[in-house]
């Protein structure tokens, strides 16, 4: 399915990270919003309501980030691509809703400009501290799809792609940038519309009174309806059976929970995507993701300068985690640089992953200000001296 | 809760709307035989939060009836009415009011402990027809669920407003009182008794008290501009003839009012 011409602001353009996020969502057919107001995320919200008019789109400053979310899937219900944009304590308002969604299997994207917690915080700053909370924020088991955009180009292309995951397997997806990337302005190039490929939600074709809510394709994703056609479903966020009615049975938990699960993690190898940059011959890998990574990338060509091989691996999905790129890589790297904007979030997941084949270098970052090249590069010459040993040893620094 | 679903039909069968064009988001599970009566679509949602849920539905899809009932709406969803009643979505809320009231007209209702009461209860309950007029709402009755033809009444008329009507209805819990044989039947029965009929009534004074029968009746019946009429008046202000009206406009917008 090609992008509706009307969203696509074709062209190129100095944009901020917030304002191409709009763009993204406008070109990704996103026709409602569903918002309450926070910085760093609201240049997105003022985009998004200054152009919807003209495309056809709705959308509703609502009570706070719990109804913004629940309007966002009840929105989605009616056919629309629907959006909420967040950050910091309006994502963890909005979990038990993410939870909902996941249940309900809901399409829908929720953009959370990240800025600094725990609590209040420092919100007009940025961080990348709610990583492990869009994965885990809410109870129970379920997978979820999160992107890290690193530049204004990638907020627009990431955006589309997280509407696209959203369809494509029922599923809330979560676009985690951050509050340098949402003011940075650049270039950003939209193509033209036939250019942009949309995944169309999967409808089920079949007459009214047949429609089983949760009846699985081959690929665990169930079809959907559009409200009003006469369907007269039931759907629930409790444990439920293919018909969507509760049943509240420890047999009908595993049998409705697991495929939420597979659904995903069979597909893992379809949805992880990454960039590599000079990894062929590197004994030091820099892992990073969002703002984070473009410091990576230059700590990395100082590295080369100085005769350390040192490449970067930067996650475009955050989750799911690419697991089988980063065991590869342990077992032909020396070490892992992982620099991030928090205390300690990713590097979890990458220490995980290298199994004990490889150093695991942390370089923690919670002050203001991106992360400084020269951190990661001291980071990269110490990794670089370090022999190769069987067990991982982390080191944190700054932390 | 069959008393309910059965109002709820009667309702939506005497509004003359299409019930493939009514959705109900709930924090009630409804069994499979009563959602499948109703005909509508059904989604249970979070605790509390149906009204959000389907104010979402409602401005996604103007031309759909939404219809939240709710059970938790005065405590997890208490924001939430009060915003939609400002906004005056077009939402038509059902909420069931399990509040256990042990003594009603100086009489004591039959007893009633629980693992969530076991000294019975001693918190004053809410005012709902009072609150939703407060809040803006265009419609607001109670019923006890016993009141099963008035009930059923009162949610046409409130499926027929437009703006966010407010139906109260009066109703123990089934799950509360299992233990207790036909515990909740002798409580909708004492509901009933102590109850008088008041159409009109100023909700001001329809608080339940102890010491005072319950007041049922239809309370508010007034117009004021939807949400969605607003916002086509608004942008249309602004933005001139570039703008195209939102949703389904079969009527002229409503002249405009104060909450309250």
């Amino acid at each position: 399915m090609k992008a509706d011409p009307k969203g696509v602001l074709t062209g190129t353009h100095e944009l901020t990270g917030n304002e191409a996020c709009a763009e993204g969502a406008f070109a990704a057919g996103c026709r409602f919003l569903g918002l309450y107001p926070i910085v760093p995320s609201v240049e997105i919200s003022e985009r998004y309501l200054e152009r919807a008019p003209e495309i056809g789109a709705t959308f509703i400053q609502m009570e706070d980030e719990v109804s913004a979310l629940a309007a966002v899937l009840g929105a989605s219900w009616t056919g629309k691509r629907s959006m909420t944009v967040t950050s910091g304590s309006g994502l963890s308002l909005m979990m038990e809703h993410l939870g909902l969604g996941i249940m309900l299997e809901t399409p829908c994207v929720i953009v959370d400009v990240q800025s600094m917690g725990p609590g209040l915080g420092l919100p007009t700053r940025a961080s990348q501290g709610d990583v492990m909370q869009a994965r885990w924020g809410s109870h129970g088991d379920y997978e979820v799809i999160a992107l890290a955009p690193s530049s204004p180009q990638e907020m627009f292309d990431y955006t589309i792609k997280a509407f696209n995951f959203s369809e494509r397997y029922r599923i809330p997806a979560v676009v985690l940038s951050d509050a340098y990337i949402a003011r940075l302005k650049e270039k950003v190039v939209i193509p033209a519309a036939n250019k942009i490929e949309l995944e169309p939600r999967r409808y089920y074709n079949g007459a009214p009174g047949t429609y089983l809510p949760y009846k699985r394709d081959k690929d665990y994703v169930p079809r959907m309806v559009d409200i009003g056609k006469g369907y007269r479903f039931h759907v629930t966020g409790l444990t439920h059976d293919d018909r969507g009615y509760p049943i509240m049975f420890e047999e009908c938990q595993e049998y409705n929970v697991h495929p939420l699960m597979w659904k995903i993690r069979k597909y893992v190898d379809d949805i992880v995507e990454f960039q590599e940059s000079q990894i062929d011959d590197a004994d030091v890998v820099v892992v990073a993701y969002g703002v984070t990574a473009r410091a990576a990338h230059s700590a990395v060509e100082k590295a080369r300068a100085a005769g350390v091989k040192a490449g970067v691996l930067k996650l475009t999905t955050v989750w799911p985690f690419p697991e089988k790129r980063i065991a590869t890589l342990a077992k032909k790297a020396k070490a892992f640089v992982v620099p991030e904007m928090n205390f300690g979030q990713i590097v979890s997941e990458v220490e995980r992953c290298s199994y004990g084949e490889a150093n695991v270098f942390f370089v923690a970052h919670g002050d203001t200000g991106i992360e400084d090249p020269e951190n990661i590069l001291s980071a990269i010459q110490e990794a670089s001296r370090t022999q190769k040993v069987q067990s991982g040893v982390v080191e944190y620094r700054g932390a | 809760m069959n008393l309910i679903a059965k109002a709820l039909k009667d309702g939506i069968q005497k509004s003359g709307v299409n019930p493939a064009m009514i959705s109900m988001p709930s924090d009630i599970p409804f069994s499979q035989e009563v959602t499948r009566e109703l005909g509508v679509d059904f989604f249970q949602t979070t605790r509390g939060r149906a009204i959000a849920f389907g104010t979402g539905l409602k401005l996604s899809n103007p031309a759909l009836k939404v219809m939240p009932v709710a059970g938790d709406l005065m405590t997890l969803g208490g924001n939430h009415l009060v915003h939609g009643g400002r906004r005056n979505m077009e939402l038509c809320v059902i909420v069931v009011n399990h509040f256990v009231y042990h003594t009603i007209a100086g009489k004591n209702a039959p007893p009633m402990t629980s693992a969530f009461s076991p000294y019975s209860t001693f918190e004053e309950p809410f005012n709902f027809p009072h609150l939703g007029n407060s809040c803006g709402a265009v419609f607001t009755a109670r019923w006890t669920a016993l009141h099963t033809d008035d009930l059923g009444q009162s949610i046409a008329t409130a499926l027929n407003k437009r703006g966010l009507s407010l139906v109260e209805i009066i109703a123990p819990g089934p799950n509360y009182y299992a233990g207790i044989e036909h515990l909740d039947e002798q409580l909708l029965k004492f509901y009933r008794e102590q109850s008088e009929v008041k159409n009109g009534e100023d909700p001001r004074h329809v608080a339940i008290a102890p010491d005072k029968k319950i007041i049922v009746g239809n309370f508010t019946d007034k117009e004021r501009p939807t949400f969605i009429d607003q916002y086509n008046m608004q942008l249309g202000k602004v933005l001139g003839e570039k703008f195209t009206p939102h949703g389904v406009i079969d009527k002229e917008p409503l002249p405009g009012g104060k909450i309250g």
